[in-house]
């Protein structure tokens, strides 16, 4: 035993499988210990909040002020509402009203400005201009206007005897605060899904869950696949027909399609994890009880099973004994494979609205789902299925990297 | 060996099934709700592509391109092959052409004799000449045929063929029977160019609902006369097969007729011989000489088409909307400027089945759910704002229309409104009420049975499937077990709108939106006794609650005048309704959305632009104006 454990892990791909996949369990132990709490909670009011730290502002404002005096701020203040396409829509505006542009720099901005403040009119209708057109001048004007106000922010508070708004403090344009005395700051490293959902910590509670789908799946479909192999495979005659017959017609009908239609039978209030997963392993064991079958047959006639039967050993003693240990490195591979299908099975029922109740459970799928009927694949929101993909891609690339290792080690002809 | 081919084969299948989720995407959305049930409830049935009525202009061949500056591109209507053209049918599925709905009925094929203008509820005349007269106890409207209105066989458009339009739908049970036909005395054709309305009329001899006619102007497509004879008579005047009547050969009164139609577009022709280019209408023809309506798959693949320019006007939900313009840089636009960018007219309401003994019997329970639930966060999330919050607009039986919040008293029922959220009001009311968890697994019982709900609406219909989640987590954090089903909308029509059904015990649908009628339509959907114990109710009360003093205070409603009196009336009921809950609205929404790309035509309606023209899609209602004012860009 210790010895093939050694010689399983010489074998770099089983290695290199079995680390990816440790990584993944460890992340999924040691996260929610960092980042406690639900991980359906939502926190955000909203769809799709970018990846990055969050500052509170209101708390902002009552944290200590440092003035500091930065080289280029106010370029970069200036950037971020006055681009230069916005500069040479500003152009255009003006020689769409026949106002002359002559000897106008559009890098000086304070001529700009004064030309823009000096023409512009929100009613103005140039002729042949599209009403997006219009709209998006509108809204540079009020940017514009945003550039002109004063150095000042005055912030106020709503008097509630008078109605009348009272000066509490101002913000100057110097004025910094220490990230680290702000009282709430929020960093979501992938920001937030549809329902406002941290997608990291969902993504890993989704982890397990499909880990632990995976498993029950293949489980159930290995325990099926090599019982049915080992009687078929072992007994013979009738008993191998029958079981034989009954393989194939699930060998035939397509699997996924089986699957789909009995989830979708059960309907969603019965679905939870553990029964979509019994069902997965229910329709994919298969080609398990094919393979198992096959080698049985090419063990039962080995001398050392013959003379358990000379003995008068009991069948299932025989089987346990001496058929099984020299079949098990196989059965391991073929679980091991079993389980990465699993998890992909369950992604794929789940991408079709079949997967667990959404409330109750994160699962891979489900975020994918999600993610699909809100379209965050037309809308650039990557943070809300790209780390899904990887993440499933990646614990499938693990279990399949282990696996052929361990065919490396086990399988003769495969041996340097 | 064999391992490794498996292996390979493992890999193979890897490849294929992340193939297959990114090709599933284009599988599960269905189509959101566009247009009231009653047109849209049957099943697509494939039809042989019709013929074109009329031969094509020398370049452009039926079923072949279209030249795009002449073609007005649509998305969001039609989501099956078109299978009839009859304007007299209740099986059939011609959005762009059939829509008749009192909100502002589709007038591109046949016309109404009004069109209703929801930004300001008045009603101009189309076919009908002029103002509506009623006779002095308001039972009897009369209403003058526009001398210059024709059919496309150059006949004079007559009062007969209102009154044939009535008859026949109250004879074969379409839309218009239906909807009208207890409302409706009959209609009589006092000469060809006067229609006269008599009204049905109650124990006291006033009219049973003087409200009804006005939608009955605003929502029934005229047909011609002769038509509906030939029509029926070719189906032995039998009820079925006149409702499925393809009317191939229909004649129509509106500038557009069918041109083409298959299972990947349905496209209309201007018919440049349309009357409404006298000038006691338009006094023009409408810009574009194509109406065309690409069926597409689903909802992302007609925000696709739009997001290229292929699309000029969308009837769709597009999430975040504002992204298209701010961050895309597209140049598409809605009717506002600012959230929420659409005219919200209607509220998706999550409606209690009072089948369902818990339910009926515990208001505190109806309550206590509606109390629990984050509208914020629904509203942010399902909407992604496209509405007004329940804190801007607080919930009573009214839209958000202005008209509509003036007509009751908002100081009387503000302690009954809520904003939601509110997870320890909502504790302590179930405490109050005796509903409380004495077995300690969290949830909390009835009887001695755990309170346990589900939640449901259509599958596909993501704004809702939200929605119906996030009340699923409200009741999960007030000890109600709730769970979310979405089945197909095929199975779900079929389900809600029986009466005794208790399948489902949450579910969504919507009211109705603007109309003449409303609000009294709604408060009547809402509250009213008359659609309880309907078969295939498709009109209102969908949850089956009954209040006697709710239903007589409904009665009064349309033949009430007094607007104080009106005001006490509807103030009373928003109380009723707010403190027994019978349903609870989720989000306020736009009857239609609107949402135009300018990079082929421009000059659509918008806010601020002081034409008046409603956002409905430059189709419905007053909303087809801005097809007479489209420009080309450039």
């Amino acid at each position: 035993m210790k010895n093939t454990l050694r010689q399983v892990f010489h074998s770099s791909k089983f290695v290199g499988g079995f680390i990816i996949f440790a990584l993944i369990l460890l992340t999924m132990i040691i996260y929610p210990l960092i980042n406690p709490g639900n991980p359906l909670e939502q926190i955000g009011v909203g769809t799709f909040a970018k990846p990055g730290t969050y500052v509170s502002l209101y708390d902002s404002l009552s944290s200590p002020l440092e003035t500091m005096r930065l080289p280029g701020a106010d370029d970069k203040r200036l950037a971020k509402s006055l681009s230069d396409e916005d500069r040479v829509a500003m152009v255009e505006w003006f020689t769409a009203m026949d106002i002359s542009v002559e000897g106008l720099d559009i890098t000086d901005t304070d001529a700009m400005l004064d030309l823009w403040f000096a023409n512009y009119d929100t009613s103005a209708k140039p002729k042949g201009m599209t009403m997006a057109k219009r709209n998006y001048y509108q809204r540079l004007n009020n940017n514009l206007l945003d550039i002109r106000a004063g150095d000042t922010l005055v912030i106020a508070t709503n008097n509630e005897e008078t109605g009348e708004l009272e000066e509490k403090s101002a913000v100057t344009k110097t004025d910094y605060v220490n990230i680290g005395e702000v009282a709430n700051v929020k960093t979501l490293p992938l920001g937030t899904d549809n329902f406002g959902r941290d997608v990291l910590k969902q993504l890993v509670s989704a982890c397990g869950t499909s880990i632990r789908i995976g498993l029950v799946a293949g489980l159930v479909a290995t325990l099926i696949g090599l019982s049915l192999g080992l009687l078929a495979g072992y007994m013979g005659g009738i008993a191998d027909d029958l079981i034989m017959f009954v393989t194939n017609i699930f060998t035939v009908i397509p699997g996924f399609v089986l699957l789909i239609l009995i989830t979708n039978s059960v309907g969603q209030e019965q679905r939870g994890a553990t029964l979509v997963a019994v069902v997965i392993g229910l329709t994919s064991w298969t080609w398990t009880a094919r393979s198992v079958r096959s080698q049985v047959i090419s063990l039962r006639n080995r001398d050392h099973v013959n003379l358990s039967k000379l003995s008068g050993h009991s069948m299932i003693r025989i089987v346990l004994t001496d058929i099984l240990p020299y079949i098990a490195s196989y059965v391991v591979m073929a679980f091991i494979l079993q389980v990465s299908s699993g998890i992909l099975a369950e992604a794929q029922l789940s991408l079709l609205g079949l997967g667990p109740r959404t409330t109750t459970t994160a699962t891979l799928g489900l975020m994918m789902n999600w993610a699909m009927l809100y379209s965050a694949h037309t809308n650039g929101s990557w943070w809300a299925y790209f780390p899904v993909i990887l993440t499933i891609t990646l614990i499938s690339f693990s279990l399949n990297l282990m696996n052929t290792g361990l065919d490396q080690v086990f399988n003769p002809t495969l041996r340097d | 060996m064999k391992k490794k081919t498996l292996a390979l084969l493992l890999a193979l299948v890897m490849a294929l099934s992340l193939l297959a989720g990114c090709g599933n995407k284009n599988d599960t959305p269905a189509p959101t709700p566009d247009t009231p049930p009653a047109d849209t409830q049957t099943p697509d049935t494939p039809d042989e592509p019709t013929e074109p009525a009329e031969p094509a202009p020398s370049e452009t061949t039926p079923g072949g391109d279209l030249p795009r500056t002449e073609t007005l591109y649509f998305a969001g209507q039609q989501w099956g092959t078109v299978n009839s053209w009859s304007p007299i049918g209740s099986n059939q599925n011609n959005a762009m052409a059939v829509t008749g709905k009192a909100a502002g009925s589709r007038t591109l094929m046949f016309e109404t004799l009004y069109m209703y203008n929801p930004l300001d509820g008045s009603l101009t005349g189309l076919l009908a000449d002029g103002d509506y007269q009623w006779n002095a106890d308001q039972t009897e409207m009369t209403v003058k045929i526009k001398p210059a209105a024709k059919w496309s066989d150059g006949t004079p458009v007559t009062a007969n063929d209102v009154k044939r339009t009535f008859d026949i739908g109250v004879q074969v049970g379409n839309g218009t029977g239906t909807g009208f036909g207890a409302y409706i005395e009959e209609i009589v054709a006092q000469d060809d160019s006067t229609v006269v309305i008599k009204a049905a009329k109650n124990d006291a001899g006033q009219a049973k609902n003087p409200l009804k006619i006005l939608d009955f102007l605003s929502a029934t497509l005229i047909a011609q006369a002769a038509w509906i004879d030939t029509m029926a008579a070719r189906n032995n005047n039998d009820s079925v097969s006149i409702l499925n009547d393809a009317g191939d050969d229909v004649v129509w009164s509106g500038p557009y007729t069918k041109y083409y139609s298959d299972d990947q577009k349905v496209v209309l022709i201007r018919d440049d011989n349309y009357w409404g280019q006298d000038a006691s209408m338009w006094g023009k023809l409408p810009v574009p000489k194509y109406i065309a309506h690409t069926i597409y798959a689903d909802n992302p693949a007609g925000e696709n088409a739009l997001k290229a320019g292929e699309v000029d006007v969308c009837q769709q939900f597009i999430g975040n909307i504002q992204d298209l313009w701010l961050k895309d840089g597209l140049p598409i636009s809605t009717f506002y400027q600012e959230a929420p960018y659409g005219m919200c007219l209607t509220m998706p309401t999550a409606w209690y089945n009072m089948n369902i003994p818990v339910l009926a019997e515990n208001p505190a329970l109806r309550k206590a759910i509606a109390m629990a639930v984050d509208y914020d966060s629904i509203i942010a999330n399902a909407m992604t704002n496209q509405s007004p919050s329940f804190a801007d607009v607080p919930r009573s039986l009214m839209n958000p229309t202005d008209g509509e919040q003036a007509l009751y008293n908002h100081d009387a029922v503000k302690d009954l409104q809520w904003v939601g959220n509110d997870i320890e009001g909502a504790k302590a009311l179930l405490d109050e009420a005796g509903l409380v968890d004495s077995d300690g697994d969290g949830i909390r019982e009835w009887n001695g049975e755990k309170i346990s709900l589900n939640a449901c609406c259509p599958n596909g219909w993501t704004d809702w499937q939200a929605s119906m989640e996030i009340v699923a987590a409200a009741g999960e954090k007030i000890g109600v077990e709730i769970t979310t089903s979405f089945p197909e909308w095929s199975i779900y029509q079929t389900v809600f709108t029986q009466p005794g059904q208790t399948e489902y015990q949450i579910f969504m649908y919507s009211p109705e939106a603007a109309t003449p009628s409303n609000p009294w339509q709604r408060a009547n959907q809402f509250l009213g006794k008359e659609y309880v114990g309907v078969e295939n109710n498709w009109s209102g009360n969908w949850g089956q609650y009954v209040n006697e003093e709710a239903d007589e205070l409904i009665l009064k409603i349309p033949t009430t005048t007094d607007t104080n009196e009106l005001k006490d009336i509807y103030t009373k009921l928003v109380e009723i309704y707010l403190t027994e809950v019978p349903s609870f609205s989720l989000m306020y929404r736009p009857d239609q959305f609107h949402a135009v790309n300018e990079s082929v035509w421009t000059n659509f309606p918008s806010a601020d632009d002081g034409r008046n023209i409603p956002p409905m899609m430059c189709t419905d209602g007053y909303g087809i104006a801005a097809l007479y004012d489209l420009e080309l860009v450039g």
